[in-house]
């Protein structure tokens, strides 16, 4: 393996893998959303654009790919422009440190599925996900238009409380498997052979609650209800500046899930690693559990979003105050209690 | 119910469960779209599709130009007159202007006729492409319109 | 920077205002101060109209009054102009009536649900509704040929018969509808959202409502029991055994039980009138062109929104002189404020939908 291809090549093959992962997930998710809703809901949804629907959401991406670009003479260009790059921006960059599977070795070397491994991975990956802030408050702000600005604000003192609680699971999580970084959290469980899931299911339920609630989707997805506030802060946004936002979404959709996977879920271990008479599961490389485990997490996004109604804000803040955050701060104080009594 | 039980129902998210589950055995059952236009849900016999002219079965018209179906028009509708040849029997139109732009399908030309002349048919597809199809003349209601795989475009009066 | 009073619109075009209606909202930091309806958007001149046609000929026109439970329309309609010129309907024809507006308060109620499941965020719960009220729009299309400008009753009686078919198909109907609310209701009733989303919100009292004219089931919500269909029966309603659901609160929560509670009572009085069904005409005798003496009355029926009231005048010809309609919607949108103040501005959507209101009907 020359140089060229170890440290050239590779790298930047896999800084186009980090790319197009996000986005083909992003394809699938759309698809996957509009069948999933329309069939939970007595009605058959796109089947017409190619087989049973799957080239639909080329087809709206070449629809926004023709609108044209609006933007209000009032409104502050800079950062109108610059709103959706963050949130798009936000959402790709943690996949960098979101690990797919063990590394794989091809001759004298290995190929490793991340960019890059970080001793402190969960919380860089925490921390991007939280420009997409910004990018929320600046959109809102720069359509200088009532209904987004309410919708951003909204948006931004949701995301804000739920940070909390995510944090706070995600800290149980680190606690158990003392270390940050991803990978390790992953080989901890493999190790110890019970998934943190399972070990903490307090931990799991409320990051999962904490999770749709960061990435506004339904039952807390206020800040964007067509009902009420038209579109919330992406209103005044047309054609790809709004496909940005929309894709960002998913995006951050599939990063969560792929965290809720890492997390709790043991990532790309396969299932009932003990149980002798499975042993064939462990056949299926690892990239593949952890692609069936994302695609059960989005799929549960959906099932939500088709079933239950839109918590009021003022309901959404006050879960996340008065009942989300105690019961983490209690749930790590039980991990800790249990922990220091081994 | 206890409030313990209440609580615990409540900790659990039972009622979002239960939700859950309705919406996933409604994901396996069986959907009602119809396919449209490859499939084409048939219309009920007493359906009120457009107004069409008949003849009977020795093929002569129904119509004798009374223009009771005129009159009981609320809309203004219809444009009809009528002459009676040397030696018929009967009136027969000479003019029937129908207008489909102000039709309501109310049914009371076709509930006032003595004759049955004018009856409902079961065409439902009625879209054109100009305004001037939407005027109709003598011999566009006679246009048999049954077999709803087959019939002319309302509008345009082209074949499909 | 600091948020005083903001003045919001919804306006004409909006996902959740049912129909074209545009609020005037004051709101200060998301609690409303104000909501100020604009109407209108709709008008096409329907009184005035009906006075340049006849009788007859103005019933397709009531169709397009309260869209979504036209047959309603007709009734009111045809009862009053029946009253004026003293026509005597046949009680088969009564009780065919009586099933085709039950149906019809049955279908306006599964649409409301579906419009409120929605508005709050429930999306599925729309097309169940929507599947369900399909089923019911069927058996219209069977009768008479319409789905939602039915026109299915004349002055004297009914256009067509019900016979022993149709009466089997609309039980079959009737025996789908409980499944459909079963599941609805498992997915609503006890949801902790939806009763967080309308449990106390829209809020009205008794006396309120009473000053406000709120009729239908936003006043039986709050626990008055006023229905024409018992009060001052008509077409034979007295004639059926069949339970008048009352709330406590009147919120939405209320108005919503309520409503499902009302689509189960017309399901039993459809059965008693399919069961009791009795020989005789589908309509009286009524001349082509109905010249009604001059007179004046005022006829008021229990439509699925409220209680909706014509009042003719006539003078001798076969054209009315004046008619006046009193649409339930048009009134109970005169509540909406007071249900509205002191609430936040999401509940907003909530409150309109509860009072389930139809543009068509508001701006004639």
């Amino acid at each position: 393996m020359t140089p060229f291809v170890a440290d050239v090549l590779i790298p930047v093959g896999k800084i186009v893998a980090v790319i197009l992962y996000p986005m083909i997930m992003v394809v699938v998710m759309i698809w996957l959303e509009r069948r999933v809703v329309a069939l939970m809901q007595g009605r058959l949804g796109p089947n017409r654009v190619g087989f049973q629907g799957v080239l639909q959401p080329v087809a709206d991406a070449v629809k926004l790919f023709f609108k044209e670009d609006i933007m209000q003479r009032q409104a502050d260009a800079f950062l109108f422009n610059i709103s959706p790059v963050l949130v798009m921006f936000s959402s790709l960059l943690a996949f960098c440190f979101v690990p797919l599977g063990e590394p794989i070795r091809i001759g004298t070397y290995t190929l490793t599925l991340w960019i890059a491994e970080s001793p402190v991975g969960l919380l860089i990956i925490l921390g991007l996900s939280s420009i997409s802030v910004f990018g929320v408050i600046f959109g809102g702000w720069a359509s200088n238009s009532k209904y987004p600005l309410m919708g951003a604000l909204r948006s931004v003192v949701q995301v804000l409380s739920y940070e909390i609680p995510t944090g706070l699971t995600v800290l149980t999580v680190a606690f158990v498997a003392r270390s940050m970084d991803l990978v390790e959290i992953v080989r901890r469980q493999e190790a110890s052979g019970t998934w943190y899931g399972f070990l903490m299911p307090v931990s799991f339920i409320v990051f999962w609650i904490s999770a749709i609630a960061e990435t506004n989707r339904a039952p807390f997805d206020l800040p964007e209800a067509e009902s009420e506030l038209v579109a919330g802060y992406h209103t005044e946004y047309s054609g790809m500046k709004f496909a940005f936002f929309y894709m960002a979404e998913y995006a951050h959709m599939v990063l969560v899930s792929s965290l809720v996977v890492i997390l709790f879920f043991g990532g790309w271990l396969p299932p009932f690693p003990s149980v002798k008479a499975l042993a064939f599961l462990h056949a299926v490389p690892g990239f593949v559990w952890y692609l069936v485990k994302i695609m059960f997490f989005l799929y549960l996004y959906v099932w939500i979003r088709a079933t239950l109604p839109r918590y009021r804000f003022d309901s959404l803040i006050r879960l996340v105050w008065k009942w989300l955050i105690p019961l983490a701060l209690a749930n790590f104080l039980v991990v800790a209690l249990v922990r220091f009594l081994r | 119910m206890s409030r313990i039980g209440r609580f615990l129902k409540s900790f659990f998210l039972v009622d979002m469960l239960r939700g859950l589950a309705v919406t996933l055995r409604l994901y396996f059952s069986r959907k009602v779209t119809v396919q449209y236009p490859e499939r084409v849900q048939e219309p009920s016999p007493r359906f009120r599709g457009i107004v069409r002219l008949h003849r009977n079965e020795q093929g002569e018209p129904l119509c004798i130009a009374c223009k009771a179906c005129q009159r009981a028009c609320g809309t203004g509708c219809f444009d009809i007159e009528g002459k009676k040849e040397e030696g018929a029997k009967v009136m027969r139109p000479t003019r029937f202007d129908w207008k489909l732009d102000r039709c309501t399908f109310c049914g009371f030309c076709v509930e006032v006729c003595p004759t049955s002349a004018i009856r409902f048919s079961r065409e439902f597809r009625l879209t054109g492409t100009d305004k001037d199809g939407l005027l109709f003349h003598l011999p566009d209601m006679y246009i048999a319109g049954e077999d709803l795989q087959s019939y002319l475009c309302a509008g345009c009066r082209r074949p499909r | 920077m600091a948020f005083k009073e903001i003045d919001l619109n919804m306006g004409p075009q909006h996902p959740s205002t049912h129909g074209v209606l545009r609020l005037k909202l004051a709101v200060d930091n998301e609690v409303v101060l104000s909501v100020e309806p604009v109407i209108g958007y709709l008008h096409r001149g329907m009184e005035k109209l009906w006075e340049s046609l006849t009788y007859t000929q103005v019933v397709p026109l009531t169709d397009r009054l309260d869209y979504l439970a036209s047959l309603s329309n007709n009734l009111g309609y045809v009862l009053t102009v029946e009253k004026l010129a003293g026509i005597e309907v046949p009680r088969r024809a009564r009780y065919i009536r009586v099933v085709l507006a039950e149906l019809q308060r049955l279908a306006s109620h599964l649409a409301w649900l579906g419009f409120q499941a929605n508005d709050i965020g429930a999306m599925s719960v729309l097309l169940y509704g929507f599947e369900a009220r399909e089923t019911v729009l069927d058996i219209f299309e069977e009768y008479c040929g319409a789905r939602l400008t039915i026109h299915g009753i004349r002055i004297g009686g009914v256009p067509h018969d019900l016979d022993a078919a149709l009466a089997a198909r609309i039980r079959k109907v009737l025996d789908g509808i409980p499944k459909r609310l079963a599941d609805i209701r498992a997915l609503l009733d006890d949801n902790r959202i939806w009763k967080q989303r309308t449990v106390g919100i829209g809020r009205i009292a008794a006396g309120d409502a009473i000053a406000y004219g709120l009729t239908g089931p936003g006043l039986r919500a709050c626990g008055l029991a006023w229905d024409m269909r018992k009060d001052i029966p008509y077409s034979s309603y007295d004639e059926f055994d069949f339970d008048v659901p009352l709330g406590r609160n009147g919120d939405v929560y209320d108005r919503y039980l309520v409503r499902l509670e009302e689509i189960c009572q017309s399901i039993r009085i459809v059965r008693q009138a399919l069961d009791g069904l009795p020989e005789g005409e589908t309509s009286a005798k009524v001349p082509r062109v109905l010249k009604v003496a001059p007179a004046e009355v005022f006829h008021t029926i229990e439509a699925p929104k409220g209680v909706l009231g014509f009042y003719i005048k006539s003078n001798g010809t076969d054209k009315p002189e004046r008619v006046k309609m009193k649409s339930p919607s048009f009134i109970n949108l005169q509540s909406l404020e007071h249900m509205c103040k002191g609430n936040l501005f999401s509940d907003v959507v909530g409150i309109l939908g509860s009072l389930d209101i139809v543009l068509g009907e508001i701006d004639k």
